[in-house]
C-alpha cells in the first residue's frame, strides 16, 4: 500500500504532527464501520487499525517495518515503504517478530537459579532482588578485578552500542561481541581493498552483469531483503542483465543465477586472480582501472594464474574461465561480490581480496552498477557493529576454562547464545568454570539455561532502539525502533538496565541518562541540529515525532566522499586452502550454510520460521544433509536415512536428502537447529552443525573460523525418520506429468 | 445473473523475478490466520499454504537448474470447483473472485478434488494456537473451524477495507494502493495485483507482456492469475504450453 494511505502514528513524542513536512495522515473522525447488511459475510470489515513504524531486529540487518496494531495488540508486520534499506518489502523473518512477542515460552520476569547449573531450574524473583544481586557482584570486582567481568553481546550498533561500550569502559570490564557467522573476513577485505571501514552498498539494480562468488545474497547474506529488492529491479530491466554465481554449493542464490558454476571449495580467490590474468593479458580492462593493476608488479604476479595453470585446482575448464573473464569485462557495468563460502576457508581473506579487486579492473569501484561506498555515521561515537573474531572467542573459552591469565568472575550475556554458536569450543563446559553467569535473554535458550541470574529484556517490538545498518544504503541513515505495544511481561529494556546499573555504581558521569529513550532523544537532537535529511521540522518535538512516524532519519545527500585508493593493496597470491581431515579418511567437504529462515539459529524458536519450507529441498522443522543423488545411491542412502556425520572434531546426525544439485565431493547441512533449550518449537530438534567444525581451522589473516574447512565421513545408522517437507507425493502441488507448468523463454521481452 | 462490477481483480506473476524466498507464504499465513503447520501436519501432507512456492528441477549436476513457481488460487472465470459444491459455499463474485463462504461449507471436499491447481485446503482439525499466540490473529479474518475448506481469497478483507475507505473519502481507488499480503511482502515484486478492468493499471499492462501464459491453460479454466515466463537465455529448451 502506498505511503499516502498509511496512517503512520507515533506512540510517544507529542502531537505536533502538522509541522512535519512529509505527509502525515490524521485519524479519520468517522471510524469503526461495521456495515454491510446486504453484503456477503466475507465482506465484513472490523475495527480501527493503526500502523506504527519501527525496526525489525530478528536478523543482524534491521529492516524498517510498520506494525499493525488493533486494540493494543500487534497483528501484522510489513515493510516500511519509506525505509531506505527495504523500501516496503520484508521477509518471513520480519513477519515472525509477532511470534517472538507472543511466544508462549517467553520469560516473564527475573529469575535466580535454584537447581544445579544447567538444570534449567529457576525461581522467580523481583527486579529489586535481581538488580541488587547483580550490583553486589559488580561492586565486588570493581577496581583491580574489573577485568574479570565480561560483557558479551551481539554486535551492537547505534546508541545501545555506545551505552554498552561506555558502561564497559567506565567499569573496566571486557566487552566482547559475537557474530555466530562472522563477517570479519569481509570487513577486513573491504578495508584492505577499498580502504573502507563501512561495508559498501552493492548497486545490483544498475549492474549489467553480476559475478557473485559464494555470496548467498538473496537468502541470508548481509542484507537479503535489500538485495532481493535490488535483484527484482535488476530482473525487470531491459536489456536484461546477466548473473553468474560461482559457488561450491547450489544455494538459493545460485538457483536464481542465469548460470551456476561449481568451484572446488576454497579456490575462489585463485579463480578470481585467473580472471584478472585473462583481463590483463587480453587487455580488456576499463579505462578507469588503476595503472598499478594493469601494468605494475601486480599484473606481473598474477601472470602465473593463467586459466591453464589453475583449471585443475579450481575444477573449471580453461576456456570457461576465459569466458567468465570476458563476459565480466565486456558486459559493463559489472559487479563482483563475494562472501559466505569463499570467506569461510583458511585462505578466506585473500579469497575475498582477490574477488573484490576485480571491480577495479572493470571500473566498478565507486561507480554506477558497482561498489558504492557508505559514508561515516552521522553522529560520533556510534559503533556500526562487528564482533570479536573466532580466535578471540577461542582464547576467551580457554580463559574461562583455565582461569588464566585471570579467571572470569562475572559473565554478562546479551543477545547471543554462545553455547549453541560456539558448540565446537564446548562453551557450555567452559561456562561451568565462570563465577557467575547473568543472562538478559527473553527466552530460556541454551546459554540462559546455564545462567545463575536471568534479567529478561523486552523483545524488540516492546523496546526502544536505533540502528545504523551496515552496509547502509549509500547515504546516512539512522533507523529508529519504538515500542509498538506495551511490554507484556515483567521485563525491562537492556539499555535501561545498563543505565540503572551505572547509577548504582556511580558511573553517571559517563552515563548521565535516566532512560535509554533519553539517550535516543539526545542523539536525535543532534540530528535535528544538523538541519538536514528526511525530516524537517521547526522544533525538536515535531522533529522527533516525525522521526518516529517515519521510522528513522536519513539524508540522501550525505554520501561518501571517499575515493578509492590509487594503488590499492591487492593480494599478489592466494594460497591454497587447507582442511581438517584427510581426503582418505574424510571424503566429503562439509559445507554448512545459514538456514534461510532460522539463519544462524536465532530464529529456531519461532514456529513460522520452522515451518517455512527451504526453497530448494522444501524441508521443514529438521536438520537435513544434502548428498549428491548418484553418490547416495552408490552408498545405499535414501531420503530420511539417519546419517552419522563425523568430522575429526565430532559427530552429529542428520536426515539424508539426496539432491541432484550437490557435487559428489561435498555435503551441505543447514545451521540453526540442535537446541537443548529454546522454547517448545526449537528444543531437541535436529542437530547443531557448529559442533563438528574443526576449531583449529581459521582464516589466516583475521582468525575467523574457517567454517567450510572441515571434512567429514558419513555412516548410515540404520535408522530412518520421515523428513518433513512440502514437496512429494500426496502434497498439494500441481501433480501433472506435463512439464509446461513453468514456462521458459530464451528471449526477453 | 451477477451484475457487472467496476473491478475485476487479478494478478500477474513474473517468474523471471521469483527467488523462492517464501516471504509471500508467511505473509499470507500471518494475514489470514492460517493454522500453524506443525511437523506432524507436514508429515500427514496436510499443511495449509494458500500460496506456495513449487520448485522444479532441471538437469543433473553440474548442469542443474531450479525453477520456482508461486501458486495460489487462480480465481478462474470457469472455476471447476464451483459447480461441484452442493451448497454453493464456493461461488464466483462480481469482481472476478472465487469466493469461499465458510459458514455454508459442509466439508464434502468435492471442490478440492476438482481443483487442478491443488490450492484448496481442508481443515482436518480445529486449528490450535497457544493462548498467547492468538493475540496475533487478524480480527478481519474468520478462523476456520474443523471440517471446512479454505483457500486464497486475494485478501478480500483488504479489498473491502481499501475500497470502502476510498468510497467513504470520495476518492478513486488508486492503482497499487490495494495489495494482498503476498504481493505486499514480495521483495522482488514478482507479484503484481490490481484491477484487470482498468486498462491503465500495472497489472493490465503487465498481463499484455508477450511472455504471458496461464497455468494449465488448456483445461479452459480461464484464470485471473497470469504468469510471465521465466527468461533463461541459456535454457536447454524452450518450454511452451
Ligand atoms: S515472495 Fe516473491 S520472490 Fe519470494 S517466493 Fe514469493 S513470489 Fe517468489
Amino acid at each position: 500500500m502506498a505511503l499516502s494511505r498509511r496512517k503512520f502514528l507515533v506512540l510517544a513524542g507529542g502531537s505536533a504532527l502538522g509541522a512535519v513536512i512529509f505527509e502525515a495522515c490524521g485519524v479519520p473522525s468517522r471510524e469503526l464501520l461495521v456495515e454491510s447488511p446486504i453484503e456477503m459475510p466475507e465482506d465484513a470489515v472490523t475495527g480501527l487499525d493503526n500502523w506504527y513504524a519501527t525496526l525489525c531486529r530478528q536478523c543482524s540487518t534491521s529492516e524498517g517495518v510498520i506494525v499493525r496494531v488493533i486494540e493494543g495488540r500487534a497483528k501484522k508486520v510489513e515493510g516500511n515503504p519509506d525505509y531506505p534499506i527495504n523500501l516496503g518489502k520484508h521477509s518471513a523473518c520480519c513477519e515472525a517478530g509477532l511470534q517472538a512477542l507472543y511466544h508462549p515460552d517467553r520469560l516473564r520476569g527475573p529469575m535466580r537459579r535454584v537447581g544445579e547449573r544447567g538444570s534449567g531450574e529457576f525461581q522467580e524473583i523481583s527486579w529489586e532482588e535481581a538488580l541488587d544481586e547483580l550490583v553486589a557482584e559488580l561492586k565486588k570486582y570493581r577496581g583491580s578485578d574489573a577485568d574479570t567481568v565480561v560483557l558479551a553481546t551481539d554486535p551492537l550498533r547505534g546508541h545501545l552500542g555506545m551505552v554498552a561500550k561506555r558502561f564497559a569502559d567506565a567499569y573496566g570490564a571486557r566487552a566482547m561481541a559475537l557474530e555466530p557467522v562472522e563477517q570479519s573476513v569481509l570487513r577486513g577485505a573491504v578495508k584492505v581493498v577499498y580502504g573502507q571501514e563501512q561495508l559498501p552498498d552493492f548497486d545490483i539494480e544498475n549492474a549489467n552483469h553480476i559475478l557473485s562468488f559464494g555470496a548467498d545474497f538473496l537468502s541470508t547474506w548481509l542484507s537479503p531483503v535489500r538485495f532481493a529488492v535490488k535483484y527484482g529491479q535488476f530482473r525487470g530491466k531491459r536489456p536484461r542483465g546477466t548473473f553468474v554465481q560461482i559457488e561450491s554449493r547450489f544455494s538459493a542464490t545460485a538457483a536464481n543465477a542465469d548460470e551456476w558454476v561449481f568451484i572446488k571449495p576454497g579456490y575462489e580467490g585463485i579463480l578470481a586472480l585467473s580472471i584478472a590474468q585473462v583481463i590483463i593479458s587480453e587487455r580488456l580492462w576499463d579505462a578507469k582501472a588503476p595503472p598499478a593493476m594493469t601494468g605494475g608488479a601486480w599484473a606481473q604476479s598474477v601472470q602465473s594464474y593463467s586459466p591453464e595453470n589453475v583449471a585443475k585446482d579450481v575444477g573449471i575448464a580453461p576456456e570457461r574461465i576465459r569466458e567468465l573473464a570476458r563476459e565480466f569485462a565486456r558486459r559493463k557495468p559489472s559487479l563482483a561480490l563475494g562472501g559466505d563460502l569463499p570467506a569461510a576457508h583458511t585462505n578466506g581473506s585473500s579469497n575475498l581480496s582477490a574477488i573484490y579487486a576485480l571491480n577495479y579492473l572493470v571500473g566498478s569501484v565507486g561507480n554506477k552498477g558497482g561498489i558504492i561506498f557508505n559514508p561515516e555515521p552521522p553522529l560520533p561515537e556510534l559503533p556500526i557493529g562487528g564482533g570479536e573474531t573466532y580466535k578471540q572467542w577461542h582464547d576467551m573459552a580457554d580463559r574461562l576454562r583455565s582461569g588464566r591469565p585471570k579467571p572470569v568472575n562475572l559473565l554478562l550475556v546479551r543477545g547471543i547464545n554462545p553455547v549453541h554458536s560456539l558448540a565446537n569450543l564446548d562453551f557450555k563446559d567452559a561456562l561451568n568454570q565462570v563465577g557467575k553467569v547473568v543472562s538478559f535473554s527473553s527466552f530460556m535458550d541454551d546459554t540462559t539455561a546455564m545462567a545463575d541470574l536471568v534479567l529478561p529484556e523486552h523483545v524488540y517490538l516492546e523496546d526502544w532502539g536505533d540502528d545504523l545498518p551496515n552496509p547502509g544504503p549509500g547515504y546516512r541513515l539512522v533507523g529508529i525502533q519504538q515500542p509498538i505495544v506495551r511490554p507484556l511481561y515483567n521485563t525491562r529494556s537492556f539499555g535501561d538496565i545498563l543505565l540503572t546499573l551505572a547509577q548504582e555504581l556511580g558511573m553517571e558521569r559517563q552515563l548521565p541518562w535516566g532512560s535509554f529513550k533519553e539517550v535516543l532523544e539526545d542523539g536525535a537532537e543532534k540530528l535535528f541540529d544538523m538541519g538536514k535529511g528526511s525530516v524537517k521540522a521547526p522544533g525538536f518535538k515535531a522533529f522527533w515525532s516525525g522521526v518516529l512516524q517515519r521510522g528513522g532519519w536519513w539524508d540522501v545527500e550525505a554520501k561518501s566522499t571517499a575515493v578509492a585508493p590509487v594503488s590499492p593493496q591487492l593480494p599478489e597470491k592466494v594460497e591454497k586452502p587447507s582442511f581438517a581431515g584427510s581426503d582418505g579418511e574424510y571424503p566429503f567437504h562439509l559445507l554448512p550454510f545459514q538456514h534461510p529462515t532460522l539463519t544462524d539459529g536465532r530464529g529456531a524458536h519461532l514456529p513460522w520460521l520452522q515451518a517455512t519450507p527451504d526453497p530448494l529441498t522444501s524441508t521443514v522443522w529438521h536438520t537435513w544433509i544434502e548428498i549428491n543423488t548418484v553418490k547416495a545411491e552408490e552408498m545405499g542412502i535414501k531420503e530420511g536415512d539417519v546419517i552419522a556425520v563425523e568430522s575429526p572434531h565430532g559427530t552429529i546426525e542428520a536426515l539424508a536428502y539426496p539432491s541432484r544439485a550437490v557435487s559428489p565431493e561435498v555435503v551441505c547441512i543447514p545451521i540453526g537447529q540442535g537446541h537443548t533449550y529454546f522454547g517448545r518449537y526449537a528444543e531437541r530438534r535436529g542437530s547443531n552443525v557448529f559442533a563438528i567444525l574443526a576449531p583449529e581451522k581459521n582464516d589466516k589473516e583475521t582468525g575467523a573460523l574457517a567454517w567450510a574447512a572441515t571434512k567429514v565421513r558419513l555412516t548410515k545408522t540404520g535408522r530412518w525418520a520421515r523428513l518433513s517437507k512440502f514437496e512429494g507425493e500426496g502434497s498439494p502441488g500441481i501433480q501433472t506429468e506435463e512439464r509446461d507448468v513453468v514456462q521458459i523463454t530464451r528471449t526477453e521481452s | 445473473m451477477a451484475q457487472q462490477s467496476e473491478h475485476k481483480w487479478g494478478m500477474v506473476i513474473d517468474l523471471d523475478k521469483c527467488i523462492g524466498c517464501q516471504a509471500c507464504v508467511i505473509a499470507c499465513q500471518a494475514e489470514n490466520n492460517v493454522p500453524l503447520n506443525t511437523e506432524e501436519i507436514f508429515n500427514q501432507k496436510r499443511a495449509i499454504e494458500w500460496i506456495r512456492v513449487e520448485r522444479y528441477w532441471e538437469g543433473e549436476f553440474p548442469n542443474v537448474k531450479a525453477r520456482f513457481l508461486p501458486v495460489l488460487c487462480q480465481h478462474c472465470e470457469n472455476a471447476p470447483c464451483e459447480p461441484v459444491c452442493p451448497v454453493y459455499a464456493t461461488y464466483h463474485n462480481q469482481e472476478g473472485l472465487n469466493v469461499q463462504v465458510y459458514n455454508r461449507c459442509v466439508g464434502t471436499r468435492y471442490c478440492q478434488n476438482n481443483c487442478p491447481y491443488h490450492v484448496r485446503f481442508f481443515n482436518y482439525w480445529t486449528p490450535q494456537w497457544p493462548e498467547s499466540l492468538r493475540n496475533q490473529l487478524n480480527p478481519d479474518v474468520t478462523v476456520r473451524s474443523r471440517g471446512i475448506m479454505e483457500k486464497c481469497t486475494f485478501c478480500i478483507q483488504r479489498i473491502r477495507r481499501t475500497t470502502r475507505n476510498a468510497k467513504r473519502e470520495g476518492r478513486k481507488l488508486e492503482d497499487g494502493l490495494l495489495q494482498p499480503a503476498c504481493a505486499q511482502a514480495c521483495p522482488t515484486s514478482t507479484l503484481t495485483f490490481g484491477d484487470l478492468n482498468d486498462p491503465d493499471s500495472k497489472v493490465s499492462q503487465l498481463a499484455k507482456n508477450s511472455r504471458n501464459y496461464k497455468l494449465l491453460e488448456k483445461l479452459g479454466t480461464d484464470p485471473n492469475v497470469i504468469y510471465l515466463k521465466k527468461v533463461d537465455p541459456k535454457a536447454a529448451e524452450e518450454l511452451h504450453a
